[in-house]
């Protein structure tokens, strides 16, 4: 046992200095750091209220004392973009958690349950996928009204068999394994099975694919709030700077400049943090393969 | 039979040729050159319906005005607007309060060969206008008596002093070729059944709307032997269309506008067609929460007008102080409330309403939404949390309207804008009492509006009218149901070679542009 618990020890140590001696994933840990921070600390970072007001100073240019420049009502572009990233942060960690758990679920059910239901759910995953997340949305919002709500079920939504497919692979390769056997023999329930035993197996997998969607679904919240029918004025998201940054671009291109960089840098960051996540954890999907 | 075959080498030379072309822009602008008779606008979407009974209106106008014959056009006068005669009449005069007598200029053929533009045409063509969607322009109208092959008289049924600006200048004034148009089943979509002007039409879906000139056409030649409308939607996208030379012309937005104002680009010239529209925010008297008329006095002290015309039109629209819009008879110069948040704290307290919540609808556009943010951070100051709810034009037409649904008993504010014709009466008559639940979504009634309504269509003497159109808007002023905010330009930027020609609600006239 002192052995094994040895040699866990060194594949540890030598996965974490893989990672740190990756660029990538150095820089994806400090884009997603800096993510994170920002949006947990808006309100303390941000120089000025993100609503208030200066007409005056409509559309100024990036200076000292704006290092954004001002929106067309004077608003402090920066403040704006802090405060937006807390939009992306809400709509990122709820949804992706979210989708994941409900995929999670789905997908073991899928792979571990009788073919009918296999079938059933596989359909339903793919019916879901096949519909486009701004037609839905425009869908919804035409019933419902635009908000934020309707923006997280739609991210809910069409993410959800992403996970659903991922957990349903996972298990099916599972479901026949000795030990699995094993605890089925012994009496053990399904939903003991499929928690205590499976899931754990799965889980590693679908962190990855959750870490690689985040900057998915920040995309789509943009995306929506780009199209008008996300977050409702005065609330500040990178999609609604962007929306109004692109109508006076000619103007005040600073707007879409500081509006569309938060959205390379997280899209960036996750991204380079997932791929680096995945090399070391599953490096039979790794780069160069 | 020759035969036309690419081979390496003549695909290279090609190429080559090309390539040397675009070394030399004097080259193509001498191409450019050759096209002059050429004009390239924007249309911001196809036409969808040119039957003046069924149009839309917008762009439809525009193709009638440059197709169809008309009795009547708006002609500049200084700051506004008053009609002439068109080149299809030799005469159109009032010759009394309720009959106005008209000739056609002789020999104006109709295409296809349906023979010459007839006085028969002109009675047809109002006739089946009462019946048309567009009929509330010619409710004044009796009937058209033909008393010759090319003369006749409108016989209004009571006076009725601005039918010929209101009705005959506007699209709804267009005449269409009876024969032709029975022809066609009695209505006609997206191609004209005959034409009688200075350019025929086609148009390619999705792409382009091409006049060229009519060679039946006999009367006066259009400045331009062709003009070719690009479907551009957005108007920012038609901005870099204009800037990067593609079009010869575009409306301009409002943040545009003030840059072009201050920086104008080379061999540019800007246009305003008029101010016939008129913004506002209206607010739903019969809504529990706005029953109170201390409420809603508090909300017209509370709202900051300046701040929404520096705000969200970049200081290029005039200042509202009520329907009619400024040039027209009856526009006025103050309005019966100002901006004063202390008085509205006032009047909020008297109300004794507290920790009020509106809801605040709005069409997603731009200028509304930024105004909309101004109001809700006016309102604010004053205690009053609204919620801004940006809409799609589709329920945002009809949520006041009792017929389409609920959405009026919920109704609480909204930012509305109207355009006009240049005539008082026009903006007054969607605020009568009849009115309620259609177009007057602020819901009030009052009988000493209704009846000056009806003594404005036929009062002649300009003075009187004026003083009518005054009164009717301090009525609506004591409402309380109104903030008015604004009359947003129509403004065209141009090549300085052009001379523009707008009506006053913006439509372009295209065959009066000149090359100057």
């Amino acid at each position: 046992m002192p052995e094994d618990r040895e040699s866990a020890g060194r594949e540890r140590r030598e996965k974490l200095k893989r990672f740190l001696t990756d660029w990538q994933a150095v820089t994806g840990l400090v884009l997603v750091v800096l993510f994170f921070a920002s949006a947990i600390f808006a309100p303390w970072i941000a120089p000025y209220d993100p609503n208030a007001m200066d007409i005056p100073a409509r559309m100024s240019g990036p200076t000292w004392v704006h290092i954004a420049g001002t929106d067309q009502l004077g608003r402090d572009t920066f403040s704006r973009i802090l405060h937006g990233g807390r939009v992306a942060l809400y709509i990122a960690a709820i949804g992706v958690s979210a989708s994941l758990a409900i995929g999670l679920v789905l997908g073991m059910i899928a792979g571990y349950g009788p073919r009918w239901l296999d079938n059933l759910l596989l359909l339903a995953f793919d019916a879901v996928r096949s519909l486009p997340a701004v037609i839905l949305a425009l869908a919804t919002v035409a019933l419902t009204g635009p908000s934020l709500t309707v923006v997280l079920a739609i991210v809910i939504l069409t993410t959800i068999p992403s996970y659903g497919r991922v957990a349903r692979t996972a298990t099916l390769a599972l479901r026949h394994t000795e030990f699995i056997l094993a605890e089925r023999s012994l009496g053990a329930s399904t939903s003991r099975i499929l928690f205590q035993h499976v899931m754990p197996n799965v889980i590693g997998p679908l962190l990855i694919l959750a870490a690689m969607e985040v900057p998915v679904v920040v995309s789509i919240e943009a995306g929506l709030s780009f199209l008008g029918i996300g977050v409702l004025p005065p609330q500040a998201s990178w999609g609604t700077i962007l929306n109004e940054g692109y109508l006076v671009i000619r103007d005040a291109p600073w707007m879409v400049i500081a509006g569309g960089i938060p959205l390379i840098l997280t899209t960036l960051g996750f991204t380079f943090l997932g791929e680096a996540l995945r090399d070391i954890f599953d490096p039979r999907m790794g780069r160069g393969r | 039979m020759t035969s036309t075959k690419t081979t390496r080498r003549t695909f290279l030379t090609s190429a080559a040729a090309i390539g040397a072309a675009g070394l030399f822009p004097g080259g193509v602008g001498m191409l450019r050159a050759q096209e002059g008779s050429v004009l390239n606008l924007r249309l911001d979407g196809d036409n969808s319906i040119l039957d003046p009974g069924y149009m839309v209106g917008g762009t439809e106008i525009e193709a009638q005005k440059q197709c169809l014959p008309f009795l009547a056009e708006y002609v500049r006068d200084g700051d506004t607007f008053t009609w002439q005669p068109t080149d299809y009449v030799t005469r159109l005069e009032y010759v009394d309060d309720t009959h106005i007598e008209f000739e056609l200029a002789p020999g104006l053929v109709w295409s296809g060969g349906n023979g010459t533009l007839k006085a028969s045409d002109v009675a047809y063509s109002y006739a089946r206008m009462k019946d048309s969607e567009w009929s509330g322009y010619f409710d004044a109208l009796e009937t058209v008596e033909v008393t010759g092959e090319l003369t006749g008289t409108l016989i209004l049924n009571k006076p009725f002093a601005p039918f010929i600006m209101v009705t005959l200048c506007h699209g709804p004034g267009a005449i269409v070729c009876e024969a032709a148009t029975e022809a066609a089943g009695g209505r006609f979509t997206t191609e004209f059944p005959a034409v009688c002007g200075p350019y025929t039409y086609s148009a390619t879906p999705g792409q382009r709307a091409v006049f060229e000139k009519n060679p039946e056409w006999t009367g006066p030649a259009p400045g331009f032997d062709r003009v070719v409308c690009h479907v551009i939607t957005e108007v920012q996208a038609a901005e870099l269309a204009y800037e990067a030379g593609e079009i010869d012309c575009t409306e301009l937005g409002p943040d545009s506008l003030a840059r072009y104002s201050k920086e104008m680009p080379d061999n540019t010239a800007i246009t305003t067609a008029g101010q016939l529209q008129y913004m506002w925010m209206g607010m739903n008297t019969q809504h529990p929460k706005l029953q109170d008329i201390k409420v809603r006095q508090a909300i017209q002290h509370a709202v900051d007008v300046d701040s929404i015309l520096a705000g969200a039109f970049a200081g290029t629209s005039a200042k509202s102080h009520g329907i009619v819009c400024p040039g027209l008879l009856g526009a006025r110069s103050d309005h019966g409330y100002s901006y004063d948040p202390t008085k509205a704290r006032e009047l909020m307290a008297e109300s004794g309403v507290t920790g009020l919540e509106l809801t605040l609808r709005t069409l997603n556009w731009q200028e509304r939404l930024l105004t909309a943010q101004i109001i809700q951070a006016n309102l604010a100051a004053i205690g009053i949390t609204v919620n801004i709810l940006p809409m799609e034009s589709g329920p945002f037409w009809e949520m006041g309207m009792e017929e389409a649904g609920d959405t009026w008993e919920n109704l609480e504010l909204w930012i509305m804008r109207f355009a006009t014709v240049p005539d008082p009466y026009e903006a007054t008559q969607w605020f009568v009492s009849e009115q309620v639940g259609v177009w007057n979504w602020e819901r009030w009634t009052s009988e000493e509006f209704d009846s000056l309504y009806e003594e404005g269509l036929s009062e002649t003497d300009e003075s009187k009218r004026e003083a009518i159109y005054f009164r009717m808007q301090e009525i609506m002023d004591e409402t309380g149901a109104y903030v008015w905010i604004n009359h947003e330009p129509e403004t065209y930027a141009h090549k300085t070679g052009i001379e523009v020609v707008a009506a006053p609600s913006g439509e372009l006239n295209y065959h009066r542009f000149k090359p100057v």
